[in-house]
């Protein structure tokens, strides 16, 4: 169910790959910007080009040095999650934290991308779905440009090989931007329609190809990683639920 | 900086993510909503009514039933620790499949906990054994080709047990995603005792949906134990799909204590033979067929000895010799007593020359008491074409004392051999027990 990360990313991707600046999480020179609807502060860090004001729920777009007020997405619908936004974790021993979420819904339910930015200014996402989780890493789209089906023509249960993954698709669909909270390495307009395949490989893997707005086309951007347990990344904190203990946090994170 | 923002910031689902108690809104019954925003619907325990949270969580009748509810294995609402994790049961569908005109039921739970997702329990109704697994972390490499199907996941090989239609019969509780009374998958299931890999094809309203589970076997008694259930577990016959072959369990230390004996066995063997003072007792080259004594003595006094009697006649050309032997013991008074058969025959059959039986033949006794004893041996002969004995038949025999008696070897390594044998077939029978309720029945 990981997908629909956005074709904003797509651009981001081509403009050279790997382009993203080694930025730290927090970037204490950053020039202080502010939600042009209500004044707070609105922290724009790292690769965020949109951002969801925490104080009156506007989404913020960043172009060069202007901000850009594009509305209120509508709100996140509360479906219990145990990440939370600035939770922190480790994935293959390095530092991540949760930057943002895009909550997006298909006929099936609702389900959530966590945005990652890790310490070394790299990004991924955190898939949450229906109480299963993983985590993938965007890829250069040259690697499966022209070499996997368009979307309207992926069969579940194809094989696929994306770079040296061979994986069996699982799931394809046609998913709606629902809401979204904190940072977005795009601009995330609600409602538009995004289409995804996931896929499951051979050896344990997470495949999602994300292509974007249009279904007819075979330069999806490529997303690969893992199942994992959020546990096990350490993942922390977490949020709340009545009648169970919070798990305690976990040294260390995944091997 | 500015200088105060209009609303505290809403940082969103800080607070504790709360449990809820509703009235079923067809038939009043109480609703206790445990799986928190994650439900996607929910099926009253008492009229079997679909609802379904809209955005704000609140309920909306979705289709309105009347069945009966069922008494399953577990109730919802039940906790357990299974693999230290606590679970809770939020969710619980009958399916069946049918199999030549049998209808096997059985009962899945769906087990949630906020932090580490949903697994499921299922109690095969038909059997009474239980598995438990969640969602593969993967894909199973299926094989094509000839032979039995399989599928590979992290190295391990899953044969094809079988494959059925399941359909839903019965749901009540929460659940993440939809579920409905009469879905129905298709179920291939690959089988590596104890574990077990589903693959389920559906073909929804949404469209195709295919699911890879992984499963593994739990003992009754264990899920018991688990969910603090009353009672015992209901009991269970014949072999589980998934249920570990008893008999393979330990096949390990059978193997490795084999190993071990077979070591001993063979040290045991080198000192019998190393103790052995094997010397010729008697020897006697070309006799004629005609009675023979002589007095002889074995061994010493008091011991028991191992003997072993060759006797050869020779020229045997479609002939046979017998020898009647009596060793009789000057001071007991007790005789040993046997016969030993040289024979040679041969001839030409569809175009095939052949040959069989051995002029020379050795029997060997064990136990035999020390002593002087007085050997008789009186000799017969006979041939095919003529009557009376060959002409110039001539009889060598020895008799050797302190032998290695071979079924002192041989019994000890057939015991040794006999358990992992005797483990091997109880294993396979235990397979084919199993097998035998598969789509393979009659053809492993």
């Amino acid at each position: 169910m990981a997908s629909s990360r956005g074709s904003g990313l797509v651009a981001l991707l081509r403009a050279g790959p790997p382009s993203l600046p080694p930025v730290p999480i927090v970037d204490p020179n950053a020039q202080q910007t502010f939600c042009p609807e209500c004044g707070a502060p609105a922290p724009f860090r790292g690769p965020a080009i949109s951002l969801v004001c925490e104080y009156c729920g506007s989404t913020i777009v960043r172009t060069g040095v202007d901000l850009r007020l594009v509305g209120k997405v509508s709100a996140i619908v509360d479906n219990g999650s145990p990440i939370i936004l600035g939770s922190r974790g480790r994935y293959h021993g390095l530092p991540f934290e949760v930057a943002g979420r895009l909550q997006v819904s298909y006929s099936r339910g609702t389900w959530n991308e966590w945005f990652l930015t890790f310490a070394d200014g790299t990004v991924g996402w955190l898939a949450d779905a229906q109480g299963q989780y993983s985590i993938v890493r965007p890829k250069d789209p040259q690697i499966v440009a022209g070499r996997v089906p368009p979307f309207l023509q992926v069969a579940i249960n194809a094989v696929l090989s994306v770079a040296d993954v061979t994986a069996v698709v699982v799931d394809k669909r046609a998913a709606a931007y629902k809401g979204a909270e904190g940072i977005l390495p795009f601009e995330a307009e609600p409602g538009m329609l995004f289409h995804g395949v996931d896929l499951r490989g051979f050896n344990g893997e997470f495949v999602s190809l994300d292509y974007g707005t249009s279904g007819d086309h075979q330069n999806p951007v490529p997303y690969l990683g893992e199942s994992i347990d959020l546990l096990e990344v350490g993942l922390h904190p977490v949020r709340a639920f009545q009648g169970w203990r919070r798990p305690a946090p976990q040294a260390g994170g995944q091997p | 900086m500015a200088a105060h923002p209009p609303n505290a910031p809403a940082k969103l689902f800080r607070e504790e993510a709360k449990t809820d108690a509703i009235q079923c809104l067809a038939c009043g019954g109480p609703i206790q909503l445990r799986g928190f925003g994650a439900i996607e619907r929910v099926a009253c325990p008492y009229c079997g009514s679909e609802l379904k949270p809209d955005d704000s969580g609140a309920l909306q009748l979705l289709q309105q039933a009347q069945r009966a509810k069922r008494q399953s294995a577990l109730q919802l609402g039940m906790r357990g620790n299974i693999d230290d994790t606590q679970w809770e049961i939020i969710g619980i569908v009958w399916r069946e499949c049918e199999a030549d005109g049998i209808v096997y039921p059985w009962q899945e739970f769906l087990l949630f906990n906020p932090y580490h997702g949903y697994r499921w329990l299922v109690f095969s109704m038909s059997d009474g054994h239980w598995t438990i697994g969640s969602s593969l972390p993967g894909a199973p490499k299926a094989h094509s080709g000839l032979g039995h199907k399989s599928v590979t996941f992290k190295k391990k090989k899953y044969k094809h047990f079988q494959t059925v239609g399941a359909r839903v019969t019965y749901v009540e509780g929460e659940f993440p995603w939809q579920v409905h009374v009469g879905d129905f998958a298709v179920a291939h299931e690959y089988v590596a005792p104890p574990e077990s890999i589903s693959i389920e094809e559906a073909n929804t309203a949404e469209g195709a949906d295919v699911n890879f589970t992984g499963m593994r076997h739990i003992p009754g008694a264990a899920v018991w134990k688990a969910f603090e259930a009353p009672g015992s577990p209901p009991p269970t016959s014949g072999v589980g799909t998934v249920r570990p072959n008893p008999w393979k369990q330990g096949s390990r230390w059978t193997w490795l204590s084999f190993v071990g004996l077979a070591g001993l066995w063979v040290l045991a063997t080198f000192f019998y033979v190393a103790a052995r003072d094997t010397k010729v007792v008697l020897s006697e080259q070309g006799l004629p067929l005609a009675p023979y004594n002589k007095e002889i003595e074995i061994g010493s006094k008091g011991e028991k000895t191992t003997i072993d009697f060759r006797f050869e006649a020779i020229p045997l050309s479609n002939a046979w010799a017998y020898a009647d032997v009596m060793l009789v013991s000057q001071e007991r008074e007790e005789g040993i007593g046997f016969g030993v058969q040289a024979e040679e025959w041969h001839g030409v059959s569809g175009g095939e020359a052949w040959r069989e039986g051995d002029p020379r033949q050795t029997v060997t006794f064990g136990g035999v008491p020390g002593g002087k004893y007085l050997l008789q041996i009186v000799p017969q002969a006979g041939q095919q074409r003529s009557k009376g004995a060959p002409d110039n038949l001539r009889l060598n025999i020895r008799m050797r004392e302190d032998v290695v008696l071979t079924r002192y070897l041989v019994v000890p390594f057939l015991i040794i051999l006999g358990f992992p044998i005797l483990y091997f077939m109880l294993g396979a029978f235990y397979e084919g027990r199993r097998w035998s309720n598969s789509d393979y029945a009659g053809s492993s």
